[in-house]
C-alpha cells in the first residue's frame, strides 16, 4: 500500500511512476488504481528474481521500463 | 495413548504463530490469513513437493509453492481503494529520461541509521518486535547513492524476509542493474540517489505527509520517472 500512495502522488506531480511488485501485492495496488504495474512470478522479498541472477534482474527492468515507455495505463506479467 | 487435550495447541494457533507469534517467520505470515482447511493443504502439499525433492533435489515445485500460497493469502487484501488515479505519460523517450529508484525495502547507508524511535543499531529481531510502533510512525526516507557498495549498503525491515536483499541487494533495490543500464544509454540519466523506506509504516502520515515532502524534494531534481519496488 506504501508504494501505491507514493505512485498516486508523483504521478499528480508530473513524475511518470513504474511498479514491481510480487503476484501477492497485485490485488492491493490493482485497488489502488496505479499507473503501471509489473507484476513478477517471484516470492515476497525478491520481485526482481533470485540473488545472483542478473539476468533475470535485467528482463525484469526491461520489462518494467517498456511500461513506463508505453505511453498508456497498463498491468502486465512477466512470466 | 493418552492425550492432554487441554494443553495441546490448536491447528489455529499454530498457523497464526508464523505471523508475529512465537514462530514469525516472514515469508509465511500469510498463514494468518487462511482458514484453517486451505492452511492445512499449504502444509500437506508443501510436504509432499519436499518428498520429492528428497529424490530430485529440485527446489523449484518448492519455491512455485511457497509463491502460489503468498498469493492466495493475500489475494483478497485490499486497503486502499480507488476507482482512478492519476496518470503521467513519460514526456520524451526512456533514453533522455532522468530516472530514479525508490523503494519500501528499508535501506540504507552505513553510518546513515535512521535510528527508528532513536534507536542506536536496531536489530531486525527487534525492528520485527516493534512492527506495531513502525506502522504508528511517519516514515524516514534514505538516500542511497547508485554508487554504493553492496558492503556499505543495510536493511532493516520488520515486514519481509529480509535474507534475499542481504543476499543480492539487486532483487529489490537494483542500484548496479540501473547503473548498467544508464551505461548502455536505455535510461538517459539517473538521480544522484536512489532512495528507500521501511514500509510497514503510518499510511495516513505517509499519503498526508511524507509523501508530499518527498515529492518536493524530488522536484528540483527535475526527475522524469519513478521505479517503484514494494516488498
Amino acid at each position: 500500500m506504501s508504494v501505491g500512495h507514493v505512485a498516486r502522488l508523483l504521478e499528480e506531480a508530473g513524475i511518470a511512476t513504474v511498479i514491481v511488485a510480487v503476484e501477492a501485492f497485485r490485488a492491493r495496488l490493482e485497488s489502488m488504481a496505479v499507473p503501471r504495474l509489473l507484476v513478477t512470478p517471484h516470492p515476497m522479498g525478491r520481485p526482481l528474481g533470485p540473488p545472483g541472477d542478473h539476468a533475470r534482474h535485467r528482463e525484469v527492468l526491461r520489462a518494467a521500463l517498456e511500461l513506463l515507455e508505453r505511453g498508456e495505463r497498463s498491468g502486465t506479467v512477466v512470466g | 495413548m493418552t492425550t492432554d487435550n487441554s494443553e495441546s495447541e490448536s491447528f489455529e494457533a499454530f498457523k497464526n504463530s508464523f505471523s508475529y507469534g512465537s514462530r514469525t517467520d516472514l515469508n509465511f505470515k500469510f498463514l494468518k490469513h487462511l482458514p484453517a482447511e486451505d492452511a492445512a493443504r499449504f502444509f500437506q502439499d508443501l510436504l509432499w513437493k519436499l518428498g520429492k525433492t528428497l529424490d530430485d533435489a529440485d527446489a523449484t515445485p518448492l519455491i512455485d509453492h511457497v509463491r502460489e500460497w503468498q498469493s492466495r493469502g493475500y489475494a483478497h487484501f485490499t486497503g486502499f481503494t480507488y476507482d482512478d488515479g492519476p496518470f503521467t505519460p513519460l514526456a520524451r523517450p526512456l533514453s533522455q529520461s532522468r530516472l530514479t529508484l525508490l523503494t519500501s525495502t528499508g535501506h540504507f547507508v552505513a553510518g546513515h541509521d535512521p535510528e527508528p524511535f532513536g534507536v542506536k543499531e536496531m536489530t531486525q529481531e527487534e525492528a520485527i518486535a516493534r512492527i506495531g510502533d513502525f506502522l504508528k510512525a511517519a516514515p524516514d526516507l534514505s538516500p542511497i547513492p547508485f554508487n554504493t557498495p553492496p558492503d556499505q549498503l543495510r536493511v532493516r525491515h520488520g515486514g519481509y524476509d529480509i535474507r534475499g536483499v542481504q543476499a543480492d541487494p539487486a532483487v529489490a533495490l537494483p542500484l548496479a542493474p540501473l547503473r548498467e543500464l544508464q551505461q548502455d544509454g536505455t535510461i538517459g540519466s539517473l538521480t544522484d540517489t536512489a532512495y528507500s523506506f521501511v514500509g510497514a509504516t503510518a499510511q495516513t502520515r505517509l499519503l498526508t505527509q511524507s509523501g508530499p515532502a518527498w515529492v518536493d524534494m524530488l522536484r528540483p531534481q527535475e526527475v522524469d520517472a519513478a521505479l517503484l519496488v514494494p516488498v
